[in-house]
């Protein structure tokens, strides 16, 4: 088991700059997921980690140890790539096996042990003769997940393992791989640029943008109080609604509250003042209630588990709202919407400041 | 004109196409069963009593015959199988680590190909002799294995740069050594590379003539050095000798080409076009 630390990383491709003085530490035993847009560096950096391509500058420990100029074989690292590749001709015990018999201290029966334990892990025990071409993607890429688990490697990285997969094999894959992380803690990084699959399976998540991590935290603490604007934009569908605001003192006003906001801390300096509201915060009324604006409907969709999206007009301000069933306004008809203080918060030039703490006096 | 009669003259016209370029090597090979006489005889004589003679001749006479045959044969096995393992590693450098200047050095490997062997052979043959290497057989292998490098590279990193990189990322992060990926994992996907190369380098060193006079000599000597020297004789062109000895010289290159010619085709397009095999 170890820990991955991450010191002053930078990796350049000519003039493109991959990953910026990274410094980051994912913790023994926990699974982090590595969420992001594409083309943000996250598959650089599991390459780097995996030993694949070599960092610029800075450095990648394992615990205490540094990865520098070793190969990939000596790293023990577990590795699921995005497209699995797989021996065709060889049956599915097969596959898993290879990886064992590159490590000689084994002996033959730690090894069909081994596989035996994989394959009831990934539910694959009747399948365990069956030729790689005879199998779907899904079962293909758990036949991956396995091979990888089943050396033991301290650490084992998903690079996207899901974007193939279609979608029943996917939930089925993911509940599989859900199981053989909490069967053998191992370290885990994984990257995906689905936020679901970030939220499901993280212990914590590292949110990526162009070369830097902006956040690392619970899933939760991610999607409830993003630290920037950045993050409440890509976590959550749709993304958090930043109306503008105007601080004086520590009172906030907004045109999504016709109360003045206090929010947390006071004596900051000028910027562009923002706050942030998720769309599930954002009641859609008929009637007016204290410290509710009135609003336009302008569009409303339909959306999973019979959820609606309302975007309304607000004091020139566009809001969506996500409310529980279908709300009880019409497109292009008058409405009032109300937010909750607790689950707001203040942003300063794209940056979280300060809690809102409730409605002013 | 309808479809069918369209056709059907285009496979007549293909047919005595066919024939008219087949003619030469039908002519030598009846040549090699008859007798010198029948060989000259006006107007050809197609019908004949065929007769082993040229052959037994050939094969219990003359006493070179068994040591040209063998080194043709070991002269080209040999050094087509140095240069497609040397190329094999080449090209596997080429396609995955790219040194700076890659196509550069790939033009500069085609260009020695480009190069006609006359230009060469006065320099080659006064290192050979100043080496001592001349009519020596490892000195020839090592030649032809040179000249049969860079056409071998040029196919086997167009067949690499079609294995998808995975295979090599894949085997290292499961523990593989670079070796076990080089011939384990990558070589078993370019088959069909190799044999192209294998087939085309072969026909090269088998037809090989201009080097094996210049700097071979009697101990290397091979079959198109025998027929150059051995057409002439009596104070003519000695037909029954000539005739069997290309019968024999021929079938081997015509065995190999019957046997791997799907590879001729992705050989002959650098490995690009693939699913052919």
């Amino acid at each position: 088991m170890a820990s991955i630390v991450i010191e002053n990383l930078t990796k350049t491709f000519g003039t493109f700059t991959a990953i910026k003085q990274m410094n980051a530490t994912f913790a023994d035993g926990q699974v982090t997921c590595l969420l992001g847009p594409s083309g943000c560096g996250k598959t650089t950096l599991m390459r780097m980690i995996v030993g694949l391509e070599k960092p610029t500058s800075g450095r990648i420990l394992f615990d205490d140890r540094d990865m520098a100029n070793l190969p990939p074989r000596k790293r023990n690292v577990g590795m699921v790539f995005q497209y699995p590749v797989m021996y065709q001709t060889l049956s599915v015990e097969e596959n898993l096996a290879l990886p064992l018999e590159q490590d000689k201290s084994l002996s033959s029966a730690e090894r069909a042990r081994r596989i035996d334990e994989v394959l009831d892990v990934l539910d694959m025990r009747d399948k365990r003769k069956l030729f790689i071409g005879d199998l779907d993607a899904g079962s293909r890429q758990k036949v991956a997940v396995g091979r990888a688990v089943a050396r033991r490697s301290d650490i084992v990285l998903f690079d996207e393992p899901t974007t193939n997969v279609e979608v029943h094999a996917k939930l089925l894959l993911i509940r599989a791989f859900k199981l053989v992380t909490q069967r053998l803690r191992q370290t885990i990084v994984y990257v995906t640029h689905d936020q679901t699959e970030a939220m499901t399976l993280a212990d914590n998540v590292a949110l990526m943008k162009d070369g830097k991590i902006l956040q690392y935290d619970t899933p939760s603490a991610l999607y409830e109080t993003p630290a920037t604007e950045f993050a409440g934009w890509f976590l959550g569908n749709p993304g958090m609604n930043f109306p503008p605001a105007e601080l004086s003192g520590a009172t906030v006003k907004t045109p999504l509250s016709s109360l003045p906001l206090t929010a947390s801390a006071t004596g900051l300096p000028k910027g562009d003042y923002r706050i942030g509201v998720r769309p599930e915060h954002v009641d859609v009324l008929v009637a007016p209630r204290p410290g509710s604006v009135p609003a336009v409907v302008r569009d409303m969709n339909v959306t999973i588990a019979g959820r609606f999206i309302v975007t309304l007009d607000v004091g020139g301000a566009t809001v969506k709202a996500k409310t529980n069933g279908r709300p009880p306004v019409a497109v292009g008809a008058p409405a009032h919407i109300g937010i909750d203080p607790a689950h707001v918060s203040l942003y300063r030039d794209g940056v979280r400041v300060a809690d809102v703490t409730g409605h002013a006096a | 004109m309808s479809e069918t009669l369209r056709a059907r003259l285009y496979h007549v016209v293909l047919w005595i196409v066919s024939l008219i370029f087949f003619s030469p090597v039908a002519w030598i090979i009846l040549s090699s069963f008859k007798t010198r006489s029948d060989i000259l005889a006006t107007p050809p004589k197609l019908i004949f009593t065929p007769t082993l003679d040229n052959y037994v001749d050939l094969f219990v006479n003359n006493r070179g015959f068994l040591l040209q045959l063998g080194n043709s044969i070991i002269l080209s096995v040999t050094a087509v199988v140095i240069a497609v393992f040397v190329s094999f590693l080449a090209a596997f450098c080429f396609s995955r680590f790219k040194p700076k200047g890659t196509d550069f050095l790939m033009f500069l490997l085609l260009s020695i190909r480009m190069l006609p062997g006359p230009a060469v052979i006065l320099p080659v043959y006064l290192m050979y002799v100043a080496f001592g290497w001349k009519d020596n057989h490892l000195a020839m292998i090592l030649f032809y294995a040179m000249f049969s490098i860079p056409f071998s590279v040029w196919i086997l990193k167009g067949f690499l740069d079609g294995v998808s990189t995975r295979f090599d990322e894949t085997g290292r992060v499961n523990g593989g050594s670079w070796l076990h990926i080089i011939f384990r994992v990558v070589l078993p996907q370019v088959k069909p590379g190799l044999i192209a190369a294998f087939i085309f380098n072969i026909i090269f060193v088998w037809n090989e003539f201009l080097f094996n006079f210049i700097i071979g000599g009697v101990s290397t000597q091979n079959i198109p050095y025998a027929l150059a020297v051995g057409a002439y004789s009596d104070g003519g062109l000695n037909w029954t000798f000539i005739s069997a000895l290309t019968s024999i010289y021929i079938l081997p290159p015509v065995l190999f080409i019957y046997f791997f010619q799907k590879y001729l085709l992705v050989g002959m397009t650098f490995g690009t076009v693939r699913g052919e095999v």
